[in-house]
């Protein structure tokens, strides 16, 4: 028995390593008849830059694909926000005569460094801290998912405004389920986790069903549906946990952290990667739901089904869709999504729920959403990296504010700005594809002359 | 050709657009198109879809500019950049698919971009006395408080036709203004473009009816695949000669088929009524009547008589108020549309880009609009791209469907008259007991119509029953068994075509003439 096995392990050796030998000696002689691999590479290098076979430059054929301008316009409204930004920088210093030069410096070197500064207000320095990018992490989970709900309810053409509502009942009804379910063993701890996140998703669904319906039944306008959803989700937060038995006696306002009662994310190695932060296996999570949320649009009947819904409503109606119930559904997922991200976000372990000023102010990672999917052109895995990035400037923002002696309101400024650059991306891909007219009209005159003369 | 030309015409042109190349990625749209319009004279543009014509006109009106080639007014070379351009050359036109602001009233689109204004504020009243009186002057009968949204397609028409007057064009182009059009309104029409020219406007007149372009037109230039074919004078031409020029082969204006052998009835429609838009009054009023297998069952009636709303109650897209609609002795009054489709309608509708199309979606992804959860095409909710292509790839060169990027084309980048077939292909090919054809050949040009008259006649004969809802009496007469005339929601006539005329068919549908009979009831 043994004795095959390892019959078996040197003939696949074996196999391999006659394949790679074979790969090397590729690099060196003619095979088959086929170039040796330096020269196809070269071929292939140069098929980007000039046309071969009839086939234009495959740069050209990249640059004219629909996928490539969607990026090519996201990576311009990063640059022309972070651009902007150093405009605000300089700007802001030369109206205070707190701020000099090297602030400026400073600031615009923190602003695109973000979590990867890892100096102070003296010295400046980079690198990777394991504690700073692991809490980054943990940051960029909750806006993936809220990112995700205002994606997919763009797909079907509404515009969820709604989540940080849906993040709050999530959160809510999660932490509800956490804090009360007594659990002592690791196992138990797990399934109360377990079921806190799904009772969390449970109640973001249902939350975001409330828009979904008054849009499809009664063609009440979703924005304001959700708008005022918000505001109900944020007073009932306030009034649920005000005097209950989960608030933090040391800080008021507070809950209690989750690993107070034992229940927190799993780490799924995440602790290991990033030791001493707080990252956690939500991250992981939130990356596998985009990935769900992609292949759900793309190549599911029912994501046919909201992208059509989403693009033309009467043509869904006559193929015979039920259009009402895509658009409630698709405000379910929404809902779901988001308050999937509050549970991911705190029942972190370490993370301390604020309830005390819901009812003034909604969590702002709710709106970031917005942002989020439009500088993705909704697409679900753009999104993790739009995510990302706002994360990023967010973590940028206070630092510019702690080590390069801006006010923090300007810092917040300046992150709003570039944020709100982010909206560009549609106008900037409709520019990228307007074709450049060829004119070879020499002498042209201009028709507003022309129309006087005539 | 050119030699000929130059003897007949002075170099009075107006326009001139010479050596037009316009090319789309994958498609050459224009190509060395040169077209020369005389001041007051009215010349057609004929073409197949797809031909180019409509390029080369957005060309003209500034919405696309040329890879090669100029334009020239008045002999002057001019550059048109965009459309505000070409107004202020006093070029207007009627777009094949209209560019109204759907909730503005009538009158808000007509005056929209050339509002007068007094101190901030839109001067209304004058321009509603100007639109009034050249409404009234042409007898296009728009209702001016309207709204646009609310009012039919045939309206619509005339409310852009009636824009462009307001404007005091001197070069007006009309992308297919006829296809909407009731036979009176087109002699109609006819008159006003003839007076228009007298008047020294110089008219583009796009179609590809050969009749129509016999009876008003002065001139024709004959586009072919993106190539001009030539230009030739109406009054040395015939409508056959024509058509040939146009597809490039012999057509059939008349189609052949053979009497039909009816069978069971397959539609039956008792005392139906049906809501108009606004719930207001019934624009479908106790109608009944019946289609039976292997029959082609016409609806024939002026634009805005009840003909959309029955088509609609039947497919399910509005709800009937009261009776019954029986599906193969099954009721289907309440059914979903779903249901109704997997029971076996097939629907081409009215509104192409409303209901038949989704225009941001791929050719591909409409050829299964209805079907793509069937097995055949999904499995365990998973779509299964590889049969979606390889169907509509079927049905691409089935139908002749004609895009730049074949199934993965974009089809709001697709010529009209394709979107169209696209439409026709897909539901003929469904399996199907009735077919519900709503305007089949709305926009489409004759190599086409004869496509899709036979591919018609085709399915009857296989057993299906047809109901047809036309506007158009030459369509009406050449495919019904059977015509069912209505006026104001009601059924006025029952008409054999073998036995009926086109003028007593008109009588009917003016309301003029009317039998009571319910025989079918």
């Amino acid at each position: 028995m043994l004795k095959r096995f390892f019959v078996a392990v040197w003939l696949w050796l074996k196999g391999a390593g006659i394949a790679v030998a074979k790969w090397f000696k590729n690099w060196f002689v003619k095979v088959d008849g086929k170039d040796i691999i330096p020269v196809r590479i070269g071929r292939w290098f140069k098929s980007l830059f000039v046309s071969t076979n009839n086939q234009p430059p495959q740069l050209v054929v990249l640059y004219q694909k629909d996928g490539t301008k969607s990026v090519l316009s996201s990576l311009l409204c990063v640059g022309a926000g972070i651009a902007i930004g150093l405009i605000l920088l300089i700007l802001v210093a030369l109206f205070s005569k707190d701020l000099q030069a090297n602030n400026v410096f400073r600031g615009f070197f923190i602003l695109i460094s973000g979590v990867f500064y890892t100096g102070n207000a003296a010295n400046m320095s980079v690198g990777f801290d394991a504690f700073q990018l692991g809490n980054y992490l943990t940051r960029v989970t909750p806006l993936i998912l809220t990112g995700l709900s205002v994606a997919i309810a763009f797909k079907t053409g509404l515009f969820n405004i709604g989540a940080p509502g849906q993040y709050l009942m999530g959160t809510m009804a999660s932490l509800l389920v956490a804090m009360s379910i007594p659990a002592t063993t690791a196992t138990a701890q797990f399934f109360v986790w377990l079921l806190a996140l799904v009772v969390g998703v449970v109640a973001g669904m249902l939350w975001g069903c409330i828009p979904g319906a008054f849009k499809a039944l009664l063609n009440v306008n979703e924005v304001i549906v959700c708008i005022m959803t918000n505001w109900i989700a944020g007073n009932i937060v306030t009034w649920v946990f005000s005097g209950s038995q989960f608030v933090n006696p040391k800080s008021p306002g507070f809950l209690y952290k989750t690993n107070h009662f034992g229940i927190q994310n799993p780490r799924l190695g995440m602790d290991l990667l990033f030791p001493g932060s707080w990252a956690d296996g939500g991250i992981v999570i939130a990356i596998v739901v985009a990935v769900m949320v992609w292949v759900m649009l793309n190549k599911t009947t029912f994501g046919f089904e909201l992208k059509a819904c989403g693009s033309n409503r009467h043509a869904s109606k006559y193929a015979g869709m039920n259009d009402r119930r895509n658009i409630i559904l698709s405000m379910a997922i929404a809902g779901g999504l988001s308050a999937l991200g509050g549970a991911l976000y705190f029942m972190n372990g370490q993370t301390e729920f604020q309830f005390s000023t819901t009812y003034q102010t909604l969590p702002s990672v709710g709106f970031n959403g917005i942002p989020v999917a439009l500088l993705a052109s909704s697409h679900p895995l753009g999104v993790v990296f739009s995510a990302a990035y706002i994360a990023f400037l967010e973590v940028a923002g206070t630092k510019v504010s702690s080590f390069a002696d801006y006010n923090e309101y300007i810092s917040d400024l300046i992150v709003a700005v570039i944020i709100y650059f982010a909206g560009f991306s549609k106008l900037i891909k409709d520019l990228l594809s307007t074709k450049r007219r060829k004119s070879k009209q020499v002498d042209a005159v201009q028709p507003t002359t022309q129309s006087k003369e005539a | 050709m050119q030699s000929q030309q130059t003897n007949l015409c002075t170099n009075d042109y107006v326009i001139e657009m010479r050596n037009i190349t316009k090319v789309f990625p994958g498609i050459v749209a224009n190509d060395d198109v040169t077209l020369q319009l005389k001041r007051g004279e009215i010349h057609a543009l004929l073409g197949e879809n797809g031909a180019g014509k409509s390029t080369l006109m957005s060309v003209l009106f500034g919405l696309y500019q040329a890879e090669q080639g100029e334009i020239l007014k008045d002999g002057k070379v001019v550059r048109i950049n965009n459309p505000n351009d070409a107004t202020a050359l006093g070029i207007g036109m009627v777009h094949q698919h209209f560019k109204l602001v759907e909730v503005f009233s009538v009158l808000d689109n007509i005056i929209l971009g050339v509002e007068d204004t007094k101190l901030g504020f839109i001067q209304k009243k004058q321009a509603y006395k100007k639109a009034q009186e050249l409404s009234k002057r042409y007898g296009l009968n728009v209702d001016l408080d309207a709204i646009v949204e609310n009012i039919s397609v045939g309206m619509q028409q005339r409310t852009e036709i009636l824009k462009m007057l307001f404007r005091d064009n001197e070069i007006l182009i009309f992308d297919e203004p006829t296809a909407v059009l009731t036979p009176q309104e087109i002699d109609e029409l006819m008159a006003v473009m003839r007076g228009l020219a007298s008047e020294g406007k110089s008219i583009l007149f796009i179609s590809h009816k050969l009749n129509e372009i016999m009876a008003v037109a002065d001139r024709v230039t004959v586009l072919r695949k993106g190539k001009c074919i030539g230009t030739v004078c109406t009054k040395d031409t015939t409508a056959q000669q024509l058509s040939d020029m146009m597809v490039g082969r012999a057509v059939q204006l008349k189609i052949d088929k053979a009497p039909a052998k009816t069978g069971q009835v397959v539609l039956d429609v008792q005392n139906l009524c049906v809501k108009g838009a606004g719930n207001k009054k019934l624009a479908v009023k106790d109608v009944c009547f019946n289609v039976r297998a292997g029959e082609i069952v016409c609806v024939a009636g002026i634009d805005g008589n009840g003909q959309t709303e029955l088509g609609y109650a039947i497919t399910g897209l509005t709800n009937a108020s009261s009776g019954a609609i029986v599906l193969d002795g099954k009721d289907i009054t309440h059914k979903s549309i779903r249901q109704r489709t997997l029971q076996g309608i097939s629907h081409i509708p009215e509104d192409r880009h409303k209901h038949g199309l989704i225009l941001d979606f791929s050719l591909q992804q409409n050829m299964v609009l209805q079907t793509y959860f069937q097995p055949q095409f999904q499995a365990n909710g998973f779509i299964k791209f590889q049969q979606v292509q390889q169907y509509a790839e079927r049905l691409i060169e089935q139908f002749d469907v004609r895009s730049g990027q074949g199934v993965d084309t974009t089809v709001r980048s697709m010529s009209g008259g394709n979107q169209q077939k696209a439409i026709v292909a897909r539901e003929l090919d469904r399996p199907h007991k009735l077919l519900v054809a709503i305007q089949p050949t709305r926009g489409l040009d004759v190599g086409a119509i004869e496509n899709i008259h036979n591919e018609i006649v085709k399915k009857r004969d296989e057993g299906a029953a047809v109901l047809l809802i036309s506007l158009e009496l030459d369509e009406v007469m050449n495919l019904s068994d059977r015509i069912v005339v209505m006026y104001e929601g009601e059924i006025v006539g029952r008409l054999d075509p073998a036995t009926t005329t086109v003028q007593e068919l008109g009588l009917y549908m003016a309301g003029a003439k009317r039998d009571t009979n319910k025989e079918e009831c």
